[in-house]
């Protein structure tokens, strides 16, 4: 089948800018559908790693425990080799082990008169060989996130156990912090209404990318066979991926999702089919005959005529 | 899809049972057959578990690509329920298992393409 029937040369991308934290391009011939499931992975579905067990030993801060937990969680922490651990719920062990997940420590007491401050510097890995999860740091004292501030006298004792997962189950994992999505800037889809007093043209402000675009004809009738081709992407990310590496796993998750459904549609067909337990037939196709099969009953009588 | 596994496990001892459903939970029925499937397989429903419109939008995309399918559409039957439910009905040259097959694959490749497009464009 040839996807690209319309064009000339299939999917085809422009890279506008590329900077550590922040990539923008230009998506051109894909479909709607499909640059939007991109989109979705990107924000929702691409694994990274994040605290999600908090141990608390000693918390004499005026913040409650779940308040510390809840910060922690939402620390970014360096996720390149995410791929190496493999999710909690999946591995073998009991609870958590250093395959499936990465310990940090937290120990702080303030003994000066001034407020002491804590950062995600401060959490200490421990060690597994590799960068994954050390806490991202960006600023230039190298601090990296605030935590909470302790008083004289007041104490945090923490473990941390970050695990692997997606922004879909809790947005933490999400390793991007936007992303830009546009396409038809002058709107000859007609894809949005623009509300205005007196003119649009006066009271919108005119998109970027309309430079990249040719202005619409106002007297040109509407193209109704006119279909979204070129998607302005912008992906800003929070430091625990690269934004290139969050556009390239997002399509690695699809594929793994496709081939996830692949495999089981297989087995099902293979192990053919008892209609019965939900399988699949595709019986009566290679010159062999339909298998006697009793639909009855387990659908409650549905129609399977 | 209740009513179901209490048709499977109807005759089973309940140690046997609890362990079927722990193998449950590792996806075993991601996709099953709906009712309302013609009886030669050129007209069939599935239901995906734990999918939304981010795999069914483009997947219908793609599956309507083909030249050999009369109509795909796909629904997601409630918001609170994970699932997602896909409708093929083909001319009669391939089964609605072959479309679907061919559809998975074909997006799968896409993706490849795209991929490979963007390494390009970074280097």
């Amino acid at each position: 089948m040839d996807i690209d029937k319309d064009t000339e040369s299939g999917p085809a991308i422009t890279i506008r800018s590329s900077e550590r934290d922040h990539v923008n391009f230009v998506l051109k011939n894909v479909d709607l559908a499909v640059a939007n499931s991109v989109r979705r992975t990107m924000m929702a579905e691409v694994p990274t790693l994040a605290i999600d067990l908090v141990e608390i030993d000693v918390n004499t801060s005026v913040l409650a425990d779940e308040f510390i937990a809840h910060r922690l969680g939402l620390i970014p922490l360096v996720s390149d080799s995410i791929d190496e651990l493999s999710y909690s719920r999946d591995c073998t062990c009991d609870q958590y082990c250093n395959k499936c997940s990465v310990k940090l420590e937290l120990a702080a007491k303030c003994d000066t008169d001034s407020t002491m401050n804590i950062y995600a510097s401060d959490l200490a890995k421990f060690q597994n060989g590799s960068t994954l999860g050390d806490p991202v740091i960006r600023d230039a004292q190298g601090k990296g996130s605030l935590i909470c501030k302790l008083r004289k006298h007041q104490e945090l004792r923490i473990t941390c156990i970050a695990k692997k997962g997606i922004a879909k189950e809790h947005a933490k994992w999400s390793p991007c912090s936007a992303v830009g999505f546009e396409y038809d800037p002058w709107n000859k889809l007609k894809h949005t209404d623009y509300w205005y007093e007196e003119s649009v043209e006066d009271e919108w402000p005119k998109s970027e990318n309309c430079e990249w675009e040719e202005a619409p004809d106002p007297e040109a009738p509407f193209d109704y066979n006119a279909r979204a081709n070129n998607f302005y992407v912008d992906i800003e990310t929070i430091g625990s991926l690269s934004p290139n590496d969050v556009f390239v796993k997002s399509l690695e998750t699809l594929q793994l999702k496709l081939a996830g459904i692949s495999v089981e549609l297989n087995k099902d067909t293979v192990e053919s089919s008892n209609a019965e337990s939900g399988g699949l037939t595709t019986y009566g196709r290679n010159g062999g005959e339909t298998p006697e099969i009793n639909y009855g009953g387990s659908y409650g009588g549905s129609s399977w005529s | 899809m209740s009513t179901i596994i209490d048709e499977q496990h109807k005759d089973v001892d309940p140690d046997q049972m609890d362990q079927d459903q722990d193998i449950e939970e590792y996806d075993l029925d991601k996709i099953k057959l709906l009712p309302g499937s013609s009886e030669d397989g050129t007209a069939a429903s599935f239901q995906i578990v734990d999918e939304d419109h981010t795999l069914g939008n483009s997947l219908r995309y793609v599956i309507m690509k083909n030249p050999e399918v009369e109509f795909v559409g796909y629904s997601i039957p409630h918001p609170s329920e994970n699932k997602l439910n896909i409708r093929i009905q083909t001319y009669g040259s391939i089964t609605a298992v072959e479309a679907l097959h061919l559809g998975l694959e074909n997006l799968s490749q896409l993706c490849g393409v795209i991929e490979t497009k963007f390494m390009e464009a970074l280097n």
